[in-house]
Parts: structure tokens; sequence; C-alpha cells
């Protein structure tokens, strides 16, 4: 069982906390829910409310980045710096993101209807494009691979972490920084609600994980928190927004085989259950039937944290927690439980059918 | 290269695409899609219509529905075929049309309807992804790829990688992208758009006219292909992504991330840039890019030493679907042997040290060449196809 990729950093920026791995594994082992009402934005949500600039962000970067886009900048940092990776490094970087930057799309609409052609910003449009977060976040760590991103609904993020460590088994890079970002927009969660899209609470930030192939983090003396050593991502049948009626998985047995496992040798799973009643309904029944007729422990991050993209990849990142502790996250507020360690499965399921799994140890 | 399909500003179609492409026709003309009052540049190369599939759909999910429905059919990809097929998507705008119809309506306090409003939920890049692979029952892998206006280029990339690494027998992948008012307005903002159709490596060139499209191919493993006795039209024999890392709009001055990513494609097919004869620029026509992507090329390949054309003379910069529609006509002009040419293109600039094949298609016997596409964000993506 050769990984496809280790986890050589984490950097996570979000409602609950900020920082590396050990930030994580500190707030792992007693989580608590960071949904709150906000003030500033009038909605319940997992809202960061973290002033960036000077602290992972410089004051002159801040002025000319989005609030997005210092999410991603600061993220990609605390994870290079928890891999103990310089910038300039041969790097490459994925980025998921489901919404992007909508609040610099309004507001760059709302200039001209509000002034017509002499309303229109030059510096906003180019956040316009989805991939604003991922470009100033190379810019920013000096990343001079292939930079994509990638836009999934619900999974978004862990899609992030797959093609990344696919990037990595092809041989073509040797890093790369794989994460997720989202920003919670109010004008967004009001169409969702009006959409009756809102039974998921919304949250924001972004995260960051550090993947290596094994070969280079050994030669340079990285410590591994992790290891990916099988993924899979597949379709099922679904209609655009809906959810499917069949429980079988097609990404859990492939993503198993790939790491020369069976249904039985999962320890625990990370879901992407969010609060979604059909969604998560399909999940637990795909979750029920690929790994039957076992039930290992099942854990999700999205009550605390909101749902976005970030979310995604710090099960990731949990789940390498989870293999080295043996602990899974309880209730609010509870200490983490006891599970067996080894490796486990983080597995997405997203509207429109895309199923996402990984193997993690 | 199994199958082909494109929706292009020359109609629905490949046939339609390549007989306006390999003829140096141009399909940029004044826009009727969205309000253009108060603007100098009020052109652009928009789909005619009528438009197939249900009007109950985004603009840009029927393009893309259309296009990817031609290349799976063109590749002959039966229920087995499509379970297993991956579908990649590079995308950008979205279903933003007919969302902008809504925030504008909101915005001047006319209150939207439910229909409306039922079309936000294909907002996103990714709705193309989930009409497509919905109705064509694609049950492998399914990514929605942003690179900006390398979107479509990388799409097939990344498919490339699906394929070789042995996820996905088959993949469907393709870019698509249709006329925004946001995309409209940005260029407007960034003084970048030409009041008339724009004229690629012409010393007078004096910016880009946009466009809007879908073009999707059919990728297959060789052996598969061979297996089911499907007809390959060329081999993606190799590719190259970088990043700049230098700016969010302007590309490295001296085009380095360009020659990484063109060098980074040859090195993938195992070839010596001698072997390549023609280059489908990403070519947009304002000054800086054009001038900057000679110079990249001639680092590359050597002055002068193959053609270069810009399909974007004859159907604007299609965004997302830029790279791919591209893609398809530098396909097609291995398969044909027949270098589409770059319309409007009068007065060469003396600082594009190329042919770049102006207003006539030029016939030339052709065993591999590359499909340029940048993107902001310093995105840069080469695509390197050979004869089979």
């Amino acid at each position: 069982m050769n990984p496809a990729a280790v986890i050589t950093g984490v950097g996570s920026i979000n409602a609950a906390f900020s920082g590396g791995a050990e930030a994580l594994g500190a707030w792992l082992a007693r989580p608590g829910s960071a949904v709150r009402r906000s003030s500033r934005l009038g909605v319940v949500a997992a809202e960061v409310d973290l002033a960036l600039p000077g602290r992972f962000v410089g004051e002159s970067e801040a002025r000319r980045l989005t609030r997005i886009c210092q999410l991603a900048v600061a993220a990609g940092r605390v994870a290079l710096e928890d891999a103990g990776l310089g910038a300039g490094a041969d790097l490459s970087l994925v980025l998921g993101t489901e919404f992007g930057d909508l609040h610099s799309t309004m507001a760059f609409a709302d200039g001209y209807l509000a002034s017509g052609p002499s309303g229109l910003s030059a510096l906003l449009f180019p956040n316009t494009v989805i991939n604003a977060m991922a470009a100033a976040t190379a810019i920013a760590v000096t990343a001079h691979g292939p930079s994509l991103t990638l836009n999934a609904r619900t999974v978004a993020g862990e899609l992030a972490v797959i093609r990344a460590a696919g990037m990595i088994a092809g041989g073509r890079v040797s890093a790369v920084l794989a994460g997720g970002v989202d920003e919670i927009n109010p004008r967004v969660s009001e169409v969702l609600a009006d959409l009756g899209a809102d039974a998921e609470v919304r949250g924001e930030g972004a995260t960051f994980v550090v993947l290596e192939s094994p070969e280079a983090a050994r030669s340079r003396g990285a410590r591994v928190r992790g290891e990916i050593v099988g993924v899979a991502s597949r379709t099922l049948p679904a209609r655009p927004h809906g959810v499917g009626r069949d429980g079988a998985s097609r990404a859990i047995p492939i993503a198993l085989a790939a790491a020369g496992l069976d249904a039985r040798a999962p320890g625990w799973v990370y879901a992407s259950l969010g609060g979604d009643p059909a969604r998560d309904a399909w999940q637990a029944r795909v979750l029920d039937e690929a790994l039957a007729p076992h039930r290992p422990p099942r854990a999700s991050l999205r009550p605390w944290l909101g749902e976005h993209a970030g979310v995604d990849v710090l099960s990731v990142a949990a789940a390498a927690w989870t293999a080295r502790s043996g602990r899974l996250p309880a209730d609010d507020g509870e200490p983490a439980r006891r599970v067996p360690g080894g490796q486990g499965l983080v597995h997405g399921l997203a509207r429109g059918g895309t199923e996402v799994a990984m193997v993690v140890r | 290269m199994t199958g082909l399909g494109a929706v292009s500003p020359f109609g629905v179609g490949v046939k339609a695409y390549w007989d306006g492409v390999r003829t140096g026709a141009c399909a940029i003309r004044p826009i009727t899609l969205i309000e253009t009052e108060g603007f100098r540049c009020r052109i652009a190369a928009e789909v005619p219509g009528p438009l197939p599939g249900s009007a109950r759909r985004s603009r840009a999910d029927r393009l893309a529905l259309a296009a990817a429905r031609e290349a799976a059919d063109d590749a002959g990809l039966g229920p087995h075929e499509r379970r297993d097929s991956a579908l990649v998507v590079g995308a950008v705008g979205g279903g933003m049309l007919e969302a902008e119809g809504w925030y504008w309506n909101l915005r001047r306090n006319t209150r939207p309807d439910r229909a409306a409003l039922a079309r936000l939920r294909a907002i996103l890049p990714a709705s193309h992804a989930e009409a497509v692979g919905s109705a064509l029952g694609l049950g492998g892998p399914r990514e929605t790829i942003v690179t900006a206006c390398s979107s479509g280029a990388a799409a097939l990339a990344v498919a490339a990688d699906l394929v070789a690494g042995g996820v996905a027998p088959v993949a469907l992948a393709g870019g698509v992208d249709a006329l925004t008012r946001i995309c409209y307005l940005g260029f407007n903002a960034l003084k970048l758009l030409d009041p008339e159709p724009c004229r690629p490596f012409d010393r007078d060139r004096r910016g880009m006219s946009i466009g809007e499209g879908a073009a999707f191919v059919v990728l297959e493993d060789a052996d598969h292909a061979r297996a089911r006795g499907a007809r390959a039209y060329a081999e993606l024999a190799g590719y190259g992504m970088t990043t700049d890392a230098f700016h969010v709009t302007s590309p490295h001055p001296d085009g380095e991330g360009m020659v990484r990513a063109m060098q980074e494609a040859l090195a993938c097919a195992s070839l010596g840039p001698d072997a390549v004869g023609y280059c489908n620029a990403h070519g947009t026509a304002t000054p800086q890019n054009d001038r900057i992507e000679a110079r990249a090329l001639r680092v590359v390949f050597g002055e002068g030493r193959i053609l270069v054309s810009s399909t974007k003379s004859m159907i604007g910069h299609a965004m997302a679907a830029a790279g791919s529609l591209e893609g398809v006509a530098t396909v097609l002009a291995l398969v044909h042997e027949v270098i589409p040419p770059t319309a409007h293109l009068t007065t060469p600039d003396p600082e594009v040290a190329f042919d770049c094949v102006p207003g006539e298609p030029r016939e030339i016997a052709l065993e591999c060449a590359i499909s340029n596409s940048f993107g902001f964000g310093g995105q840069n993506v080469t695509l390197l196809f050979s004869r089979i």
C-alpha cells in the first residue's frame, strides 16, 4: 500500500481557530460550535471574525486583496510554515470553492448600476473570476507549478485534495498546496433561503494541506502528519441539484481497492453531513451500503464550522489527526471519543451526484 | 481524441466551426444579447440562434450540452462507455447571464419572478458539468476547472491525466462560456476592447473582441479506442501547465511562464521544438499580450520557425471556451493539413517574428501543433497535438 501522497502541513483560518496542525489537534480534542448569529452579516453562520491584516497578511497586501483572497493567502502561508516549506519551493496549487467571490461580483455590478460606465472598477473585475483566490495565493507563496481552481457544490475542497494527490501520483509535481475557501455572503444566504436550500448552516474560511510525494517528504526530512493511500471521485445518478435514489457507492470501493483494503478496514468516517436532510440521508444510505455490515463511527465538522469548501479540506487534515491519535471528535464541547487509529475514510456526497472518497492513515 | 463537438459563433456543430475558421470568416458583429449603450466597443462574437435545448436551461448550459453531446455521439460512446467516462469542464461565467438579469431587476426594484429566481441554481460554473453529466449519463469523475481564460485548455489537460493515469478509460472534456454583462463591462473597465473586430499580431491592433461558445472533445486511452474500433482524430501528446505568480492581470513581461508551459508540453510529449510546425496562439490582440507571446514563442521555437495564427480574430475571445475551441481548431488543422488564418491582419507587427498566416488559409504538411491559452492570474496552458 504505497501512499498516493503524504500530508506534511496544515493551515486553517476558520470560525473556531486559526493555525496549523497543532491548533487543529487542540480544537478537535474538544470541539465547539462556532455557529452564531452574526451582527455584521445578519445571519446565523460560522463567521471568521479575525482581523487578518497584521497577523497573516501584510497591511499593504490587505489593501490590494479582497477578504476572501486574504483568507486563502493566510491559510496557505500557515500551511507552508507548518510543513517547513519556504516560498519559492517547487510548488503547485489546487483550490476548491463553491461560491468564489460573489461579493466582488455584486460590488462590480453595483458600481455600473449606480453610475453607468464611469462606475466600473478595473480593480474589482479580476476578482469576479472565481480563480482570483488561487491567483492571489500563488503570487503570495510563489507557486510556479499548475494552479487550478475547482468549483463544485459541497465537495469542492475534497475534489481539490483528490486532484492534488493525482498530480503527485502522476509524477508531474512534488508538492501541492491543496485547499478550499469560501466566504459568507448575506445575499447568497438570502437567495438560498428563497430557493428552499437553507437547511445547511453556511460557514467561511480557508484551509490548506501541503501534499508531497513520499519521496520528496522523506528527502527533506519533513514531518509526515498523515498519508492519503486511496482516492476516488465518481458520479452517482442524480438530477442537477437533486439527490439520488440509489444507495450504491461508486467511489468508496475504488478508494479502498487503491489502498489495498476492503470494507472492514476503515475505523471511522469523516462525512459531509451538513444539515440538508435529503442529502444527509442519501449519504448515510451510501455509507451504510458500502461498508456493510460494518458501521464505523462517523463525524462531521460541518455542524460546528458551517458548510464551506475550507471545511472539506479540514476533514482531510482531521482524518490524519484521528489516524495518529485514535480519537474522533464527539459532541459539541465534549472530549473526542476513542476509536481504532490506523486508517479511516473521508467521504463526501453532493447534490447532483458527485461522490468523493479518500482513505487516510 | 476520438470525438469533437463545437458550438461557435459560426453556429452549431464542428462542420460550421471549421468551415468558418478555415476560410478566415469573421463572426464578430454588433452585440444583441446585452445592452451596450455608452460604450465605445459594441461588438462581440455571439452564437447565432436558435440554440438547441430547453429554454429553461441557462444559455451556457445549452451551449455546453450541445457541444458535449456532439462530441460523445461523434466518438460513438454508448451507455457502457458513458457510465465510466470522466467529465471535465472548463468554465468561468456559469449561468451568470441569467443571474445578471435577476440582479439587474432586483437593483432596479423590479420584483423578479419565481422562474428567474429558480434559474439562479445554475449560476455556478459547476452547473454545466451537472447539466452535461446528468443528460449524457456520465458516471466517472466530474470536475469543473477554473483557470480564467485558459480554463478550456486546462480541462483537456486534466482529462488527459485522468485517462493516462488509468482513473477513467474515457473522458469528455471541454470549455464553455456564454457572453455576460460582467465580462463585457469588465474588459471595458480594463480598456482592452477594440471597437472594431480584433486584429491579432497586427502592428495597429487595439485590443480584443469578446465571444462565446463551447467545445468538447473525447479523450480515450489508445488501447481502449482501438479495442472498440473508434476513429482517432489526433493524439493529445503532451501538455504544460504553469503559473507566472507575477500579477493578477498582467503576464510576466518576459513570458517566463508561457515559455515553461510550452517547454513542459514538449517534454511531456518527448519531442523537440523542431517537431512542431504550427501554433494556434492565445493571440488576444492586446498590444502587450501578443508581443509577450511572440517573445515566448521565439525563445522556445526560434525566430520565425513555426507558423502562428489566432482563431480569436474570427470568433473573438470565448473566455473559458477559448482553449477548447482553439484546441479543436488545432486538431482539425492537423487532420486537414490546413492552417486557419489570422483575420484582419494587414500590417504585421515587426516585433512579432513569425508568419502569422494573414487573411488566407495555408496548406502545409504538419505532424505536430500546439495550442496556447493564457489566463488572468498568470495561468498558462499549452496543449500539444500530433497526427495519428
